[in-house]
């Protein structure tokens, strides 16, 4: 299994109430699999894909990652797991807007000790695959939504990370953009990446691959569905 | 972690952000140059009175009668010489003459070329001078201050000195007192013993005090009391009394600048605490983010800690290297004045560079120290935190 979840509960504290996000997922992800988490805002979708990145601890229960228990281990280990193994897109890009694209791509394998040069080979090929190559050396800040969403996409893919997560992918942007999101997700899924969306955007709902729908309501999964 | 990529990132980054980096540079560097500047002024100056120090006699003796200095018999002389353990007894002739018309005043020195102490102490004063020739008439060596003044006046060549029984006594300028010795020569006039007698106001049995030396410095208490059973209107002052109350200046001077430095030390950790503490949201963001791309704790704090050993070590670089040119090139402007005091002749000081590198590291520690907690401390606290948490 790529991603196991078992029993992972998270409640957040809010002025002495303790108010529960996720109650008993599990779930198992396999490797090359797509799966799109559903459901309205405040179903627990964002809170569920934090957990699997390691940018989150759970209550209780955990997640593992190819066997290794992500939120348990230290933060040298869990940091070295997130940079190796996945890639993470999120819902406004969280580009460093000061830096142009080429260089928003080279942040993610800064620690990873290798050298610039080898460092540069991988970005050139991130940015070919995410079709943004051409406007390496515009300032992010500058960027149409589609362009940021490319550039994130990019960094995403720097590391080439088995795992892909998204949260809100689509959120900011156009029916075009997004559909062209579609497109590079289903390139990512033809390469074996496995991929966790979270999403309420429809267009997610007939994907043209093979994936699989987990609606999620109120912390919980609801039903599992699998267009294959 | 410490690759090359490692160092691009960095460049990169102070690049990028060089607004942010330079406002905190600015600040920084103005307050250790001040600081520096203030420390290499007082460095300078105890120094030069240090060295001013080795040469001054061991004792002053001089008479005070009714809490007055009156003139000191000459005839003491020759009974301290008689005292066993003294040395080098010369009597010396000196006083402050006042330049009425702007209510500024000289330092009259009278030198006896008969004396021999005093001639040699001269000639290593003014090296390149024809001492011979300067006691051949009624000539007088002036110090840059005083020469300065002279010319404003209209003095250019000589200047009437006014005797006490109201004669005119024209004394020509000979040469003028090396620079380097301002700090002490500014407002100095030298000339012939008798001539300053003269304009002083002083007899022939008389003089200001009398100087000498006691080589066994175990003595000195014992000479101290020996001379104050010699007459009851003795006024006896040792080096160790001239070296406190110099000590006792500067140390006052000194802490009065240390209470301003601790109030601009406090001011800028607050400066510093809202540019760096997280206040700004974006730079939690980035944090957590870096932190959401892979980057442990350690590599977020490691990147911190270089960014701002680097932003800490230009700041001081160029604060020392800027109180450096200001102190000793440029010799301290408004600075100087707080220090040597402006209310007689302008002075035109060269400080003597001293560089003390207990002083400087200790600048550094004091400085580098509260900046760099003041940056990594919020920077640790935000990377512990979970990355969503802190991308919010």
């Amino acid at each position: 299994m790529m991603i196991q979840i078992e029993n992972l509960y998270r409640t957040f504290h809010h002025g002495g109430n303790e108010v529960p996000v996720l109650k008993d997922i599990n779930l198992n992800i396999k490797k090359g699999e797509c799966v799109v988490l559903t459901g309205v805002s405040g179903s627990g979708k964002t809170t569920l894909l934090s957990l699997i990145a390691g940018l989150d601890k759970p209550s209780s229960g955990k997640v593992l990652i190819e066997g290794e228990p992500i939120s348990k281990l230290p933060d040298l280990f869990a940091s070295e797991l997130r940079a190796k193994k996945i890639g993470m897109i999120f819902q406004h890009f969280n580009l460093f807007e000061h830096l142009t694209v080429n260089e928003n791509v080279t942040v993610p394998l800064i620690p990873s000790g290798l050298k610039m040069k080898e460092i540069q080979t991988k970005v050139d090929a991130a940015l070919n695959l995410a079709n943004i190559r051409h406007k390496k050396e515009t300032q992010a800040g500058r960027l149409s939504g589609g362009e940021k969403q490319r550039t994130a996409i990019a960094r995403a893919l720097v590391a080439d990370p088995n795992i892909i997560l998204c949260d809100e992918p689509t959120a900011n942007l156009d029916r075009d953009n997004s559909l062209l999101f579609i497109e590079i997700v289903k390139e990512l899924h033809s390469l074996g990446k496995t991929i966790v969306i979270a999403t309420h955007d429809p267009l997610f709902d007939n994907l043209d691959f093979n994936s699989t729908i987990i609606p999620m309501l109120d912390g919980k999964i609801v039903e599992e569905f699998n267009d294959e | 972690m410490n690759s090359n990529a490692f160092w691009h990132f960095l460049t990169l980054q102070l690049i990028k952000e060089r607004s942010k980096h330079l406002s905190v540079i600015f600040i920084s560097m103005m307050i250790l140059f001040l600081l520096s500047s203030v420390l290499f002024i007082s460095s300078s100056i105890r120094f030069s009175l240090e060295e001013t120090l080795k040469v001054q006699p061991d004792f002053v003796v001089s008479r005070i009668q009714g809490g007055t200095a009156v003139p000191t018999p000459v005839k003491w002389s020759d009974e301290l010489l008689d005292i066993y353990g003294v040395s080098q007894v010369t009597p010396r002739v000196y006083g402050r003459y006042f330049f009425e018309p702007k209510r500024k005043s000289f330092l009259l020195v009278g030198v006896d070329f008969m004396e021999e102490q005093s001639h040699q102490k001269l000639q290593t004063l003014i090296d390149k001078t024809d001492i011979k020739a300067f006691f051949e008439g009624k000539q007088m060596l002036v110090g840059q201050g005083v020469k300065d003044y002279l010319e404003t006046h209209f003095y250019k060549d000589a200047y009437n000195f006014l005797t006490p029984e109201g004669k005119f006594e024209k004394v020509t300028i000979f040469n003028t007192l090396p620079s380097q010795t301002n700090l002490i020569s500014n407002e100095m006039i030298v000339l012939p013993i008798d001539l300053a007698r003269k304009i002083l106001g002083y007899t022939e049995d008389e003089v200001s005090d009398i100087i000498f030396n006691v080589p066994n410095t175990d003595e000195w208490d014992m000479m101290t009391d020996k001379l104050s059973a010699l007459h009851y209107d003795i006024h006896v002052v040792n080096k160790k009394e001239v070296e406190k109350s110099y000590a006792n200046l500067y140390n006052y001077k000194g802490g009065v600048f240390l209470i301003l430095f601790l109030i601009l030390l406090f001011t800028f950790a607050l400066i510093l605490y809202q540019r760096y503490s997280m206040v700004y949201s974006t730079e939690r963001r980035h944090i957590g983010l870096l932190r959401a791309l892979g980057w442990s704790i350690n590599a977020v704090l490691r990147f911190k800690f270089t960014e701002t050993i680097v932003v800490v070590s230009v700041s001081y670089i160029l604060g020392v290297l800027f109180a450096y040119l200001y102190v000793f090139v440029l010799g301290a402007p408004l600075l100087s004045q707080i220090f040597l005091g402006g209310d007689n002749l302008t002075n035109d000081v060269h400080f003597v560079p001293v560089l003390d590198f207990s002083v400087l590291s200790s600048i550094f520690l004091i400085y580098a120290l509260p900046f760099i907690a003041s940056v990594l401390i919020p920077v640790w606290k935000v990377s512990v935190t979970d990355p969503k948490e802190a991308m919010l």
